[in-house]
């Protein structure tokens, strides 16, 4: 039997357990590692450490009991006071305080693969509850996932299907589940998506609920994907999470998360796909093979995978420990929004492409601008500049020297960027951060 | 004269940096070729939204016209105020600039502009105008400009591919299924501050494809940042082109910037709000009118003065005009047909259609003459080169209003 592509990986001479390999683990699973915690998987090992991610309780700064209860209260302020501004800081404070890192950045991941916008909806209400679902079955069954979100309320809105009648089936919810969220395109027909939306008819909101009503569903009979039947939406649902696209897709978007550019090849795809359809397409599986893979922690898979916004702004926090107190949450997300990722507002129901399109001039720009801001404290009321000396001295870290490789090694998993004695000598040390935020391998985890 | 380096493609082939590479990168070579190709298909189109109905009778007034003097009694302006066009219209007395650009060539009227059964909430028609679309389905989905950007085939090397200048959302109009907008409130979101450099960057080769990609792109940015720069301080006071301080004017100059810059992004698009004059018509319209003229006037002539001008089209529009008989709060209700302004320094200038009969009602209001869409379909067609009948879904006939 041949190996599989994705076969565990061990520390090895050439592949050994280090702090590239650490830092490379937590930017790219996680939401980026403080000094401790650094040190504390360097010492434990890779297993300990991708354990602890996958568990999703490594405690950055609260106890969880506390986290949650504060977390909910933020959000529900937010629905409150109806403000979509309130309810992305309180996502945000979550993600700044989280102990599952990795569960908030696979909320992220359905949040594009789903891409619903407030800017059509109009109501945080159903905003937060969509987002609510994406955390709960963030690693679940990927049917667990779908049949839930296809009756979300925000998501019918969003798609124009918060009426699908009879006499005029709705077709673009039909073709963005198979072309977007299911399948991808070029695995289905348009006679299947005129069958699918007579399957789907009957699925109406209303009073913000999902309702199925039956008087405007087409009962009769309908082919979709080559099979006969009286399908009505749950079955479409069914044939979709029977179709063999689906786990592709599912390995498309965990790929994408987690492998650098030009890395995952039709190989890795099919051996992760393959997986994933033996298991009911179950997610957290996926996520596990992947982050124990040799193939993950190899240096092909380093440094080649751009930052979104939301993972670069949040990384820059819980790397430099501004937890206590934290920066405004309600201006992080205003950076995020310049940065070109506006939570809750995805540009249109692709979602944010992501990759190289991460890098505009206007977010490239931002992204500097942010660095320098928030090094300077002025994203703290009141404004706090980070004090790099003392941070790094109170990690033990005194000489001048040292503390350039220190943060070089905190921020990007390496003693010295490429960029090797270009930053000038005498360099103010909180300049020194600045320019390592700024460049272009801050960028790339 | 605008002689320095004042435009992004001029920056980026001068540049010092970049003659030092062993090589042109190849996003370089592709923007150049991008640049080069798009020299047929750099177009502009600047859309100003009149949020609220504008008053089209008090803006181009039909001064001899009995309706006028019958229905219009407070609000009616007196023919010496005017500013007469010809021997049956004047336009409103605040749009001096606006008629100064009707003698120079640079602006045409588009008069008795409207819809089939004229919906009278703000809402649906603004739905209708943005939408291109009278039907209710059409109205949540995507705009006008939205889906034809979505056939755009310059797409791939465009991002964005329009600009919404203000402090909303993109609009329904701007809305497409792959095309995407951004909006942007102050330009100082693409100027980098001072402490925000990065470490110097002609150095090592990159360790892999995309660092290498994001090297150059940061090298873009920065160029982009110091273009920027470098035409806002072309632009300071002293060289006769002062924009008036008015938020519309500020936006627009905004918006002039971008279009040195020349990026690709071929639709900007602004609102100015407070048309809805129920109440107290009279010194509202004046102020917004007069603002609406001054900053048209100021963006058009910075534009000519960069010698852009005959690149850009405006299109300003309002959902409906008002009620031909004034209520009795010295203000006007909800109406049909209006006026559109479109300007520009290659448009065919002058007045378009026949001044609606202020004694020929239709349930009191005036008569819708020209169709929407025929504006839109012009400006898709003859202006920008898009498939105007794939975007409105039937042929309308164009209005020739560019050259």
């Amino acid at each position: 039997m041949p190996t599989p592509i994705l076969s565990r990986y061990k520390p090895s001479q050439t592949a050994p357990w280090n702090l590239a390999r650490v830092v490379h683990l937590h930017r790219r699973a996680g939401l980026a590692a403080n000094w401790h915690e650094v040190q504390r998987d360097l010492r434990e090992g890779p297993d300990l450490a991708v354990d602890r991610l996958l568990a999703g309780n490594s405690p950055a700064g609260e106890s969880s009991a506390e986290f949650h209860s504060t977390a909910d209260a933020l959000s529900a302020a937010a629905v409150a006071a109806n403000s979509i501004e309130r309810l992305k800081a309180s996502w945000i404070y979550r993600l700044l305080f989280t102990p599952d890192p990795l569960g908030e950045r696979l909320t992220l991941m359905w949040h594009n693969h789903f891409a619903t916008s407030q800017a059509k909806v109009q109501d945080v209400a159903l905003m937060l509850r969509q987002n609510q679902a994406f955390r709960q079955f963030a690693r679940a069954p990927f049917g667990e996932m779908l049949r839930h979100v296809a009756k979300d309320p925000a998501l019918l809105i969003w798609l124009d299907a918060d009426s699908n009648r009879q006499e005029h089936p709705n077709e673009n919810l039909a073709r963005e589940i198979m072309e977007l969220f299911a399948l991808a395109a070029g695995n289905y027909s348009e006679r299947d998506i005129k069958e699918a939306a007579r399957a789907l008819t009957g699925w109406t909101v209303k009073n913000r609920e999902f309702r199925e009503d039956h008087r405007y569903h087409d009962g009769d009979a309908k082919t979709i994907f080559a099979q006969r039947g009286n399908w009505n939406g749950d079955d479409l649902l069914t044939l979709l999470l029977e179709h063999p696209a689906t786990a592709r897709r599912l390995a498309f978007r965990l790929c994408e998360m987690f492998l650098g550019e030009g890395v995952a090849n039709d190989a890795v795809l099919d051996e992760l796909a393959d997986g994933m359809r033996q298991r009911h397409l179950d997610v957290g599986w996926g996520v596990e093979t992947l982050l124990r893979s040799e193939l993950f922690f190899s240096a092909r898979n380093f440094g080649n995978r751009i930052l979104s916004p939301v993972e670069f702004v949040i990384g820059v926090a819980r790397s430099l420990e501004m937890v206590d107190p934290p920066p405004s949450s309600l201006l992080l997300a205003e950076w995020m929004a310049r940065l070109g990722q506006d939570l809750f507002n995805p540009p249109n129901v692709f979602g944010w492409p992501g990759g190289r399109s991460w890098l505009t001039s206007r977010n490239l720009i931002g992204r500097a601008n942010f660095a320098a801001a928030i090094v300077a404290g002025e994203l703290h009321h009141p404004v706090r500049p980070f004090d790099p000396v003392s941070f790094a001295r109170a990690r033990g870290v005194t000489d001048a020297d040292q503390q350039r490789s220190f943060y070089s090694e905190l921020l990007l998993g390496r003693a010295r960027p490429s960029e090797a004695g270009a930053a000038p000598r005498g360099a103010a040390p909180e300049n020194f951060v600045t320019m390592i935020l700024a460049s272009p391998e801050a960028q790339l985890a | 004269m605008f002689d320095q380096l004042h435009t992004r493609r001029q920056f980026l082939t001068r540049s010092a940096l970049i003659a030092a590479a062993p090589s042109v990168p190849l996003f370089l070579k592709q923007t150049a070729q991008a640049a080069d190709s798009s020299k047929d298909t750099d177009r502009i189109l600047v859309v100003i939204q009149l949020s609220g109905g504008n008053d089209g009778i008090n803006t181009l007034v039909p001064y001899t016209d009995e309706g006028y003097v019958k229905h219009r009694d407070q609000l009616r302006i007196p023919t010496q105020q005017l500013i007469r066009i010809n021997d049956q219209l004047g336009l409103h007395p605040a749009m001096r600039p606006a008629a100064d650009l009707l003698d120079d060539g640079r602006l045409a009227l588009v008069q008795g502009v409207g819809y089939p059964n004229p919906n009278r909430s703000h809402e649906v028609s603004m739905a209708i105008w943005q939408s291109g679309s009278c039907e209710p389905a059409d109205h949540t989905s995507f705009g006008w400009l939205g889906r034809a950007l979505d056939k755009d085939v310059r797409k791939a090397t465009i991002k964005p591919h329009s600009f919404l200048l203000g402090d909303e959302n993109p609009p329904l109009a701007l809305r497409g299924r792959k095309s995407t907008s951004v909006a942007l409130e102050y330009l100082s979101d693409l100027q980098l501050r001072p402490g925000a450099a990065g470490l110097d960057n002609a150095l090592p080769n990159a360790d892999n494809d995309l660092l290498a990609f994001t090297r150059r792109a940061m090298l873009s940015a920065r160029a982009t940042a110091d273009v920027l720069d470098d035409v806002a301080k072309k632009t300071a006071p002293g060289q006769g082109l002062a924009y008036p301080a008015t938020q519309l004017a500020g936006r627009l100059q905004s918006i002039a910037q971008l279009i040195k810059m020349e990026l690709p992004t071929p639709v900007y698009y602004t609102i100015q709000s407070g048309y809805d004059t129920h109440a107290v018509q009279l010194p509202t319209q004046a102020r917004l009118l007069g603002e609406l003229a001054a900053g048209m006037k100021a963006f058009l002539d910075d534009l000519k003065q960069a010698r852009l001008d005959d690149r850009v089209t405006m299109l300003c529009f309002s959902e409906f005009g008002r009620r031909v008989k004034e209520n009795a709060s010295l203000g006007t209700d909800h109406g049909t047909a209006g006026l559109v302004f479109v300007a520009g320094g290659n448009i065919n200038a002058g007045l378009v259609g026949r001044p609606p009969a202020l004694t020929d009602l239709v349930d009191d209001d005036l008569e819708v003459q020209i169709d929407f869409r025929q504006i839109y379909a012009s400006l898709l067609r003859d202006w920008l080169g898009m498939d105007a009948a794939a975007v409105l879904g039937d042929s309308y006939e164009g209005l020739q209003l560019t050259k």
